[in-house]
C-alpha cells in the first residue's frame, strides 16, 4: 500500500477550508495536510497529528517560496488546493488583486518547479460563466465566459485566476483541475445569496423567477476530495519510464463543474430562508440595493446579480460524475441557513 | 424535526387555477405527470406540475370548447422515452403549441407533456417567460435539448421559428424556411422524430401587417385582422415516428442533416395535406 499523500491547502481557515481539511484528514488515501491561511492560530480547523497550520500571507512571493522551499518540501507534498480568495465583494484594490491573481499565478509557478508537487487544484467559481439569454439554461464546463466591459474587480479577478490556471492545462508538467463551485450558501463564504438573504425582506425582479444551484461546504470538499483522490496510482515502473504521464494519469486534470444538490428558483429560497420576497420592478432594485450597500455597509450587490437574478443559470454537473465519480449527497440544511441569516444582520 | 414550509404563493395559486379550471378527472391526470424532480419540486430546467396544471387549465377553453381540437394518430406518440415532435407553426399567435401541449397531455397513459423548444427572446419577456420555463419550454440550445433528451422527455420544436408564427394568410399550409436544428439533434442522441401537422391554425388570425417594433425581444408586433382569433376548428395529425438510420458522428456532415431534415419536411407536409383532403371546412 502507497503511502498517503500530502496535501497543502491554501485559505484554511474560512469555512471551506476549515471543511474540507477535516474531509481531507478521513481520507486514507491522503494527508498530510499542510494547512495555510492569513490568520495567527487555525482557529476552528480539526485537531490532528497529520494536520500543520502555518501562518503564511501568500500575496508575499517570498513567503511562499519559503513555504513551498521548506514545509512543503519536508513534508512531501504532492498535492496543492489553492482555495485562498478574498471574500467581500465590496473591496477592490492593488492587495486584493494580488491575493486573487497574482498569488494564484505564482503559486502555480513555484509548484511547476517544485520536488515533489505533482497536482494543483484549484477552487473556482460559476460565476465566471455568462448568464444570457443567448446562452443555454445549463451551463457545461465549455459555456461562454462573462466578459464584460467595466466588470467589478471581484468578478474580473475570479476570471482572471480561472483563466491564469486553465491556461497552464497541457503546457504544465503538473496535473490541473479547476473546480468550479456552484454557490456555497454559507456564511463567511463570500455568498452573495447569503447576503441578499439575510434581509428581512429580499427584492426581487417582479416576472421573473430564475432557477438557482446552491452547495453546501460538505459537498463542496467531498468534490476537493474526489479530484485529489485521482484515478488508480501510477505504477512505479511506469513512473520511471514516462514521469510526466503517469503523473497526468493518475491524477484528474481538467474543468469540473461542482453542482450542488438543491436546484430551486430564487424564490423558493428566499422562502426557505423564511424571508419575505417582494417582486419589484427590475429598474428600482439597483438603486435600492445601492442604497442598502451604502447604509449598512452591505455585501450584496445588484449589479453583480442582475442577471442572474432575471435568467436561469444551472450548472450541468455530468463532468465532474462521469469523471471524478462526485455527485452532490449533502443538502442544505435550510433550518440552519435561516438562523444563520437572521444572525447576521 | 424541522416544520416542512408550505408552498410559495405562486404554487398555490397555480393549484388553485388547475382546481378552479380543471375537472377532477382531469386534475387527476395532471397530478400523474411524471417529471425529474431536481428537489425542490421544480425540475432542473424549472418546470413545475402545478404550473402545468394550472396551464392545461387555463387553455382548456380554448382546446374543447373554441378551437374543439380533434386528435389524428395519437397512437404514433411514444408512451416513455425521448422522441422529438416536429410540427408546422403559425397563428399570429402560438397557439398552436398550446394546443399540441394539451392533445399531447390528453392522448398519452401515462400522461406526459411536450418540452417546447421556444426562442431565445422568450426567457426576458416578464411573467411569460416565466410561465412558459414553469410549464416546461426552454430556449433551443443544444445543452438544453441534450438535457431533455437524456432525460427521456418529449421535445417539441417548429423548425419554421418565429416566421412561421407571423406568416401571411396566402403563405397559409406552406412551411416557411425550415430548419434543421432538430434533425441534427435527433441524429445525435439516436431519438426517433413524430411528425405533427396542425390544421386551422393557419387560418385562425390572419395579419393585415405587422409594426417593425421590437417589444420586449419580440422581433414584430402583428396587426391582425380581428380582435380575437377566428374559432377555427383544429385538428392535429400525429405521423409515424421516422428513425432517421445514421450515426450519431453523422450529425456533423452538413449534407447528411440537411437530407434527414428534408425528410421530416417532406413528412409533416404530406400530414398536412392529408389533413386539408379530410376536414369538411375551416370552422367544422
Amino acid at each position: 500500500m502507497s503511502a498517503p499523500r500530502g496535501v497543502l491547502l491554501t485559505g484554511a481557515t474560512t469555512p471551506f477550508g476549515r471543511t474540507l481539511a477535516r474531509a481531507i484528514l478521513a481520507e486514507p488515501a491522503l494527508g498530510p495536510v499542510l494547512a495555510v491561511g492569513a490568520e495567527p492560530t487555525g482557529v476552528g480547523m480539526p485537531t490532528d497529528p497529520r494536520l500543520t497550520y502555518q501562518r503564511v500571507d501568500i500575496t508575499r512571493p517570498r513567503d511562499l517560496q519559503t513555504l513551498l522551499g521548506g514545509p512543503a518540501r519536508d513534508l512531501g507534498i504532492e498535492s496543492v488546493v489553492h482555495g485562498a480568495w478574498h471574500r467581500r465583494a465590496a473591496d477592490s484594490g492593488r492587495k486584493i488583486r494580488l491575493l486573487n491573481v497574482d498569488s494564484t499565478r505564482e503559486l502555480l509557478r513555484l509548484a511547476e518547479g517544485h520536488p515533489t508537487i505533482r497536482h494543483f487544484v484549484f477552487r473556482s467559481y460559476a460565476d465566471v460563466y455568462r448568464i444570457d439569454a443567448e446562452e443555454p439554461v445549463l451551463l457545461a464546463e465549455e459555456h461562454a465566459l462573462r466578459l464584460a466591459e467595466g466588470m467589478p474587480q471581484i468578478e474580473r479577478d475570479r476570471l482572471e485566476a480561472d483563466v491564469t490556471v486553465c491556461m497552464h492545462m497541457g503546457m504544465s508538467r503538473l496535473s490541473i483541475a479547476v473546480l468550479r463551485f456552484a454557490e456555497l450558501l454559507a456564511p463567511d463564504s463570500g455568498s452573495q445569496l447569503f447576503d441578499y438573504l439575510s434581509s428581512r425582506v429580499c427584492l426581487r425582479p417582479v416576472g421573473f423567477d430564475p432557477m438557482l444551484s446552491l452547495l453546501t461546504l460538505e459537498d463542496a470538499a467531498a468534490a476537493t476530495v474526489a479530484a485529489l483522490r485521482g484515478r488508480a496510482r501510477a505504477r512505479p515502473d511506469r513512473v520511471a519510464e514516462r514521469p510526466e504521464r503517469e503523473h497526468h494519469e493518475a491524477h484528474h486534470t481538467g474543468i469540473f463543474n461542482v453542482v450542488g444538490h438543491d436546484v430551486l428558483p430564487l424564490s423558493r429560497a428566499v422562502d426557505l430562508a423564511q424571508r419575505v420576497c417582494v417582486p419589484l420592478p427590475g429598474p428600482l432594485l439597483r438603486p435600492l440595493y445601492g442604497l442598502r450597500a451604502r447604509a449598512l455597509r452591505a455585501e450584496f450587490r445588484y449589479e453583480l446579480n442582475a442577471l442572474r437574478f432575471h435568467l436561469s443559470g444551472v450548472l450541468d454537473g455530468r463532468r465532474a460524475r462521469d469523471v471524478l465519480g462526485y455527485e452532490p449527497r449533502v443538502p442544505i440544511d435550510w433550518e440552519l441557513v435561516a438562523r444563520q441569516v437572521r444572525a447576521a444582520r | 424535526m424541522p416544520t416542512p414550509r408550505p408552498s410559495p404563493v405562486p404554487e398555490s395559486l397555480m393549484r388553485a387555477v388547475a382546481r378552479a379550471f380543471l375537472p377532477p378527472a382531469e386534475l387527476e391526470r395532471a397530478a400523474r405527470l411524471h417529471y425529474d424532480d431536481a428537489g425542490h419540486g421544480y425540475d432542473t430546467l424549472g418546470l413545475h406540475p402545478d404550473w402545468v396544471a394550472a396551464g392545461l387549465g387555463m387553455f382548456r377553453f380554448l382546446y374543447e370548447r373554441y378551437f374543439r381540437v380533434e386528435s389524428h394518430g395519437s397512437e404514433h406518440l411514444p408512451r416513455r422515452g425521448p422522441a422529438i415532435l416536429v410540427s408546422n407553426h403559425s397563428g399570429t399567435l402560438p397557439l398552436d403549441g398550446a394546443m399540441i401541449y394539451l392533445d399531447v397531455q390528453r392522448h398519452t397513459e401515462p400522461p406526459r407533456v411536450p418540452r417546447p423548444i421556444v426562442d431565445r427572446f422568450v426567457p426576458l419577456l416578464p411573467f411569460a417567460g416565466l410561465f412558459f420555463a414553469r410549464t416546461g419550454a426552454t430556449p433551443g440550445t443544444r445543452e438544453n435539448l441534450r438535457f431533455l433528451l437524456e432525460a427521456g422527455e418529449l421535445v417539441l420544436i417548429f423548425p419554421e421559428g418565429t416566421p412561421g408564427v407571423g406568416k401571411r394568410f396566402s403563405q397559409r399550409y406552406q412551411l416557411q424556411g425550415w430548419r434543421v436544428g432538430h434533425a441534427e439533434t435527433a441524429i445525435a442522441h439516436r431519438v426517433p422524430i413524430v411528425p405533427v401537422a396542425v390544421i386551422g391554425a393557419e387560418e385562425q388570425w390572419p395579419q393585415i401587417g405587422r409594426l417593425p417594433i421590437r417589444l420586449l425581444g419580440a422581433p414584430y408586433v402583428p396587426v391582425p385582422a380581428t380582435p380575437l382569433p377566428l374559432p377555427v376548428r383544429y385538428h392535429i395529425h400525429y405521423g409515424a415516428p421516422i428513425h432517421l438510420e445514421y450515426a450519431p458522428e453523422d450529425a456533423t456532415r452538413p449534407e447528411i442533416v440537411q437530407r434527414a431534415a428534408d425528410q421530416t419536411r417532406a413528412a409533416v407536409e404530406a400530414l398536412i395535406a392529408r389533413g386539408l383532403r379530410e376536414r369538411r371546412g375551416i370552422f367544422r
